[in-house]
């Protein structure tokens, strides 16, 4: 009987103490370094010296989707494996970047933060809701259920029918508040200033009918300053809701944040609407509040390129990449896309309507730069061909997943081999810390790779020759013009870029760098051209007349490898432009091409013994997308920015 | 429908089956007639038993219960009581997968939170900083010059031009020509991490080595110093490696706790 007593006091001890420790009493804090936003903490570069690469779009096992799709690792192992360590991927897998990032975002949904961790978990006996019910029986059952549960979800949101349980604001608030600042302890705890940057953020996931309108919202600041600031919802919500939410936490806190649209390519033409978000004419406020809040845009990532479409740019070779299946329709294929709306869902586009209403309004709402990110739902922020862990859980590698049907609930066009290993972002900084990422982007000093890690530099002005390409080159470019999202004054004479591509040090050659440039026109019409402006030598090919033949292709599908034998590891240019024509407003971006790479279904195919169908499109360009340099005509009002 | 056939149909009946089963548990019972241990016949409703009820009610209505409620809270306790220790007594616990799952759960738990709360010893703590030591280290920090050239160049004629302005040779290139003691890292970053690590095995003071290739070309490099990143002591990073150590060593301590309870079983496994 002493025995019994003694057993159950130790376990009782045992319990406690196990309590605390899972309660926080002896949980590490950051240190005030770590929980600032990095400013004065590190000696900083004179200018920016290089590309810091990150991403600013993952989710983790917090994401109501994530999380039934099957992800079961969380914020922690998601800044562990970015920072560069081993982590063990929720399928079992062990997982580690070639490479690590220098900064991430964790942007998890902020509607039903947790929720499906907590439906999961809940007591059935409380679960009354009869469609909660049956998804708490799926989620339990794991695995496909799972699966068809987060797809029902998904389906429900975009198409409003949530249940009353998930969106009752009160309920939710208490429930996101614990996990939010959980999120942010240990958010702080892995910022280490001038060695890796974990940022604040959440994803605000508005859809309406299913369009595709979300934004990632990512913070200057860690948890001292975000304070009792909760990530905004998107249920119920709308985008002048998340711009008044924005500004309220900056003039609150003292700190910044900005938002971060993304999937345009997916919002049936209404992210870069020639309308207000009211669906009015667009006024001069609007316009500037969104360039405001809104100052980069993700081009690139798993679910498609968002950069053009070939419907919109007949004359661009190179415009069809990553629009496969998802050109069909929006986001849970609700609704079909057509022609018409690809003008409002595809970047390119959206920076010529920028001008357009610029000339009306005086505002430029889509004065942004391009970044791109991997929106991965695994907690693994992979954009590697040959280490790319899949969109969700469910697409972890696996041999059927590139032909394995990937629609939210129906059975119609989309397939695993549509989505990409892509993308980065890359920001021009002066050091790792918060505020220099942070404020790179605010100046949109940054640009967006479908993965690989090439060096891409701009400098647009309105001297520059080829004798501008001294040793110190990048400290003319400072000081003489303007960077990669800046604005030049029209002063009589074309502007001249300094334009320079360095290959990814681990990667392949580049084949060229390419000027896309977009303008109004006399007539008040928009227009794009591609111009090649640097590329690698190569045989003339008599039979095309074209001046850049095609670079060639080196890769070996059957063993999934290329050769650097062909294209070039630095390319480099003053271009200036031939067709410039006074007084006239454009905008100015470098796209820079690699050479053929074998993509990451050809890596499966290997790993796994698999035949893929001639569908599948097995190579890919690399590629870099930079922020555009914008000309304004002379007479035009100062730019308006708010900063 | 004979006697007989309604017997038969009655036989199949889930209730029936439940009521026989009944019956013959009393028999049983009535039979082997043990007596109740009176101590289990007692349920004491003690102050730490009351304050946790209290505690409880607190935690959902954000409010200590008033005297009315604690009543009833105690009365609920009580019949919860009765019926689980009856139906211990019934071994109704026996063979259900719920009370078992729920049961091994919670030895889990205890085995785990164990081993979460616990302190390494000192030996063991030092043992294990030993044996991880390098990711407590500071970063190795390379400082160096250095010319580029996008294609492998003569080195004759590179040497030439180094001897005569440096900061003019080679090809124009965003890359920094003079790199101040940055980490291993963030040089492999830039120049790829093959350069690096054969730049973190020179020796400094050489002058002008090359040409060298990089992943993004070909160099000439003038290595000032190499800065081995030092292993701070112990104490310097106490907390972070006693988090490490939980955190890395729980896993392995939890399955420690069970083998050592799964000794002393014998398992047969029919094949």
């Amino acid at each position: 009987m002493r025995k019994r007593w003694i057993a159950a006091g130790v376990a009782a001890v045992a319990v406690a103490g196990g309590a605390a420790w899972y309660s926080g009493m002896f949980k590490e804090r950051a240190d005030s370094a770590q929980a600032g936003n990095g400013e004065g903490t590190i000696t900083l570069a004179r200018y920016p010296d290089r590309p810091y690469w990150g991403d600013t779009h993952l989710h983790t096992d917090n994401s109501v989707d994530a999380f039934g799709f099957g992800v079961r690792i969380g914020p922690e192992e998601a800044l562990r494996f970015a920072r560069g360590e081993k982590v063990t991927a929720t399928m079992g897998m062990e997982a580690q970047l070639d490479r690590p990032l220098d900064f991430l975002v964790i942007s998890d949904h902020s509607d039903a933060l947790g929720a499906t961790k907590r439906l999961m978990n809940a007591p059935s006996a409380l679960v009354r809701d009869p469609t909660l019910k049956r998804w708490q029986g799926m989620l339990r059952e794991g695995g496909r259920q799972s699966i068809v549960a987060t797809g029902e979800l998904i389906d429900a949101a975009a198409n409003d029918r949530i249940p009353e349980a998930l969106r009752d604001p009160e309920r939710q608030k208490k429930a996101t508040k614990d996990i939010w600042q959980e999120h942010l302890r240990i958010v702080d705890l892995f910022n280490e200033p001038g060695r890796f940057t974990a940022f604040a953020g959440f994803e605000w996931t508005l859809m309406p009918d299913g369009n595709n309108l979300h934004r990632v919202v990512m913070f200057r600041d860690g948890a001292p300053t975000i304070g009792d600031t909760l990530p905004y919802p998107g249920l119920d919500t709308e985008l002048e809701g998340l711009w008044d939410y924005l500004a309220a936490y900056e003039a609150g806190s003292g700190g910044q944040a900005l938002a971060i649209p993304h999937n345009s390519n997916l919002s049936n033409g209404l992210m870069f609407a020639m309308t207000g978000p009211d669906g009015a004419p667009m006024t001069a406020e609007q316009a500037a509040r969104r360039a405001r809040w809104e100052p980069v845009v993700e081009v690139t990532q798993i679910k498609g390129d968002s950069e053009s479409h070939p419907f919109l740019s007949p004359n661009d070779e190179f415009a069809g990449y990553g629009v496969w299946g998802w050109e069909l329709g929006n986001l849970p294929l609700t609704e079909a896309s057509t022609p018409e709306m690809y003008g409002g869902s595809y970047v390119r586009e959206a920076l010529k309507r920028g001008l357009s209403l610029e000339q009306r309004l005086g505002v430029n709402p889509y004065r942004f730069g391009l970044i791109g990110s991997t929106d991965s739902h695994t907690a693994l922020a992979t954009a590697d061909e040959d280490n790319f862990f899949g969109k969700h859980t469910g697409n972890e590698p696996s041999a059927d997943r590139a032909m394995a049907g990937q629609n939210l609930g129906t059975r119609q066009g989309r397939f695993g081999w549509h989505y990409l290993a892509s993308g980065y972002a890359a920001a021009w900084a002066r050091g790792n810390t918060r505020a220099e990422i942070f404020d790179a982007f605010k100046r949109r000093e940054v640009y967006a790779t479908t993965g690989s890690r090439m060096s891409v530099r701009v400098f647009g002005g309105l001297g520059f020759t080829q004798d501008s390409f001294g040793s110190d080159w990048v400290a003319t470019g400072y000081a003489e013009g303007v960077p990669m999202g800046g604005v030049l004054t029209d002063r009589g004479s074309a502007p001249a870029f300094m334009i320079e591509a360095l290959k990814d040090p681990e990667g392949a050659n580049l084949d060229r760098v390419q000027v896309v440039k977009g303008w109004v026109d006399a007539g008040g019409a928009l227009q794009e051209k591609v111009f090649d402006v640097a590329w690698s030598e190569r045989p003339m090919d008599a039979a095309s007349n074209s001046p850049v033949p095609d670079v060639g292709n080196t890769v070996d599908e059957a063993t999934a490898s290329y050769t650097n034998t062909i294209g070039a590891a630095q390319l480099r240019t003053v271009w200036s432009d031939p067709e410039y024509s006074e007084g006239q407003r454009a905008f100015y971006y470098v796209r820079v091409i690699e050479i053929p790479t074998p993509r990451w279904v050809l890596f499966d195919a290997l790993r796994f013994g698999v035949d893929l169908p001639d569908e599948v499109v097995k190579i890919v360009r690399e590629r870099a997308y930079t922020s555009p340099i914008w000309l304004l005509p002379r007479d035009a009002a100062a730019p308006a920015e708010d900063t | 429908m004979t006697l007989q056939d309604r017997a038969r149909l009655a036989l199949r009946e889930p209730l029936v089956h439940f009521l026989l089963g009944g019956a013959l548990i009393f028999a049983f019972f009535a039979w082997q007639g043990e007596e109740a241990d009176p101590a289990s016949r007692v349920i004491e409703v003690d102050e730490e038993v009351q304050a946790q009820l209290a505690l409880t009610f607190e935690r959902t209505m954000q409010r200590p219960p008033i005297d009315a409620e604690l009543d009833l809270l105690i009365e609920r306790h009580v019949r919860e009581e009765v019926l689980y220790r009856e139906a211990l007594r019934l071994g109704l616990d026996a063979g259900d997968p719920v009370v078992r799952r729920r049961l091994a759960k919670k030895m889990d738990f205890i085995a785990a939170s164990s081993a979460q709360a616990s302190e390494p010893g000192e030996e063991e703590l030092a043992g294990w900083f030993a044996a991880n030591a390098a990711r407590y280290a500071a970063d190795t920090t390379l400082t160096f010059d250095q010319v580029y050239f996008a294609e492998q160049p003569d080195a004759a004629a590179a040497r030439k031009q180094l001897a005569q302005d440096w900061r003019a040779a080679g090809d124009p290139v965003s890359l920094p020509a003079s790199v101040e003691a940055r980490p291993l890292a963030s040089v492999a970053a830039q120049f790829g991490q093959a350069f690096a690590d054969r730049v973190a095995a020179m020796a400094p003071g050489n002058g002008w080595e090359g040409p060298i290739a990089s992943g993004v070309g070909w160099h000439f490099l003038r290595l000032r110093d190499v800065d081995p990143g030092e292993i701070p002591s112990l104490d310097s990073v106490r907390e972070r490696v006693i988090e490490d150590w939980r955190l890395e060593t729980s896993a392995a301590r939890e399955e420690d706790a069970y083998r050592l309870l799964r000794e002393a079983y014998e398992v047969r496994v029919a094949r």
